[in-house]
């Protein structure tokens, strides 16, 4: 039965073939951004010069990886005043801490296209885990969009005096959409 | 007391209303100037911020005192007053009306100008009145200075004037910006 070994050897090779999933390296057109409060106003910032690295194929997200590198010196929000107090030790302290790291290897199927990614942030020195979600749209230049929360108090950002959290509330909202290109 | 103005004394929420407004004024006036010498941290900023909220309540309640003002109407001034020192009079209250508006908006552009947010006393949001804007800023920090003190130099001699009404006219003319009773005066032709 010709068919029959020809269907056989393709599940053979499906079921056998080596769980390698795509690299991908971050191209242009990528953006990490947050935002937070000030009293009582929203304020949102970006991380120009961050890096991503990703494994990534749905069919394989057991070995899925996501490497994120952010820099902080030169995190803005636009605003010069807030910038030199947010880059400052009492904020990011980008001058002991120049970089915060985001990796992860666990991955999620939420349905459909989205994922969540159970990863760990690297801060100040202080590592602690972060849930990103996100959805994944395939093709040449797949996408990757995700958000994520972050209580910058766990990480001592704006600790001490500025722990007060009725001017800066805990919970910072990151946002992101990255788009690759194949390694 | 009336709470109306009446031709020869003011009434009860006009001189509130001035008393509140001096006071606050005051308070400003010691908050704006040392203000900025504090290190940077939270407690500048809630300084900062209780800066603005009393602006922000200064612009409402000169608003409401020149709505009443133009309802109330004022007293004339104190009999055998020159024409000449009525002139000035007028005219130095009229510059005070504009320069108790000109310093909130001034500090509210200022303060929208570089992108800060406006809290009224941690319950509400103001929102800005102009975009984020380095020469705006500039602008509207300076402004903001010397209507200051074009504001301390026309509140001296708004008191002065007061106090020679007071001290040497012996007239009615400060007497009748306070609480009945405060202040013993003499009939206009005194002769004490």
């Amino acid at each position: 039965m010709p068919r029959h070994a020809l269907a056989l050897a393709l599940a053979l090779a499906l079921f056998t073939a080596p769980a390698f999933a795509v690299d991908y390296v971050q191209s242009t057109g990528s953006s990490l951004v947050f935002a937070g409060k000030y009293q009582g106003e929203v304020f949102t910032g970006k991380f120009p010069g961050f890096a991503t690295r990703l494994s990534f194929d749905p069919k394989q997200l057991a070995t899925a990886r996501l490497e994120v590198a952010i820099p902080l010196a030169t995190a803005t929000t636009s605003n010069a005043d807030y910038d030199g107090e947010l880059r400052g030790n009492a904020f990011f302290n980008s001058t002991k801490f120049p970089k915060a790291t985001y990796s992860a290897s666990k991955f999620r199927a939420l349905g459909g296209n989205r994922y969540a990614a159970d990863g760990t942030l690297s801060l100040r020195g202080v590592d602690k885990p972060v849930t990103l979600e996100f959805t994944w749209t395939p093709g040449a230049k797949p996408v990757l969009a995700g958000k994520a929360s972050v209580k910058r108090l766990d990480f001592g950002v704006g600790g001490g005096d500025w722990a007060d959290t009725t001017l800066i509330p805990d919970a910072i909202a990151i946002s992101t959409r990255v788009v690759f290109a194949p390694l | 007391m009336p709470l109306k103005n009446t031709a020869n004394e003011w009434g009860s929420i006009s001189k509130a209303l001035h008393w509140l407004v001096v006071a606050l004024i005051l308070a400003m006036a010691w908050i704006g100037l040392t203000m900025g010498d504090l290190p940077n941290g939270p407690d500048k900023i809630a300084t900062y911020a209780l800066h603005k909220s009393i602006g922000i309540s200064i612009l409402a309640l000169v608003v409401l005192r020149l709505g009443w003002r133009l309802y109330a109407g004022a007293p004339h001034a104190v009999a055998g007053t020159p024409g000449w020192q009525e002139r000035i009079a007028s005219l130095t209250h009229w510059a005070l009306y504009a320069l108790l508006l000109a310093m909130p908006i001034s500090g509210w552009v200022l303060n929208s100008s570089s992108g800060f947010p406006l809290q009224w006393f941690g319950l509400f949001n103001v929102p800005a009145i102009t975009g984020k804007d380095e020469g705006l800023h500039e602008l509207a920090e300076q402004a903001h200075e010397l209507l200051f003190w074009i504001l301390v130099a026309l509140v001296v001699a708004h008191a002065a004037a007061a106090f020679y009404h007071h001290l040497f006219q012996r007239d009615a003319t400060l007497a009748r910006m306070l609480p009945r009773g405060w202040l013993r005066t003499n009939p206009p032709d005194g002769d004490a």
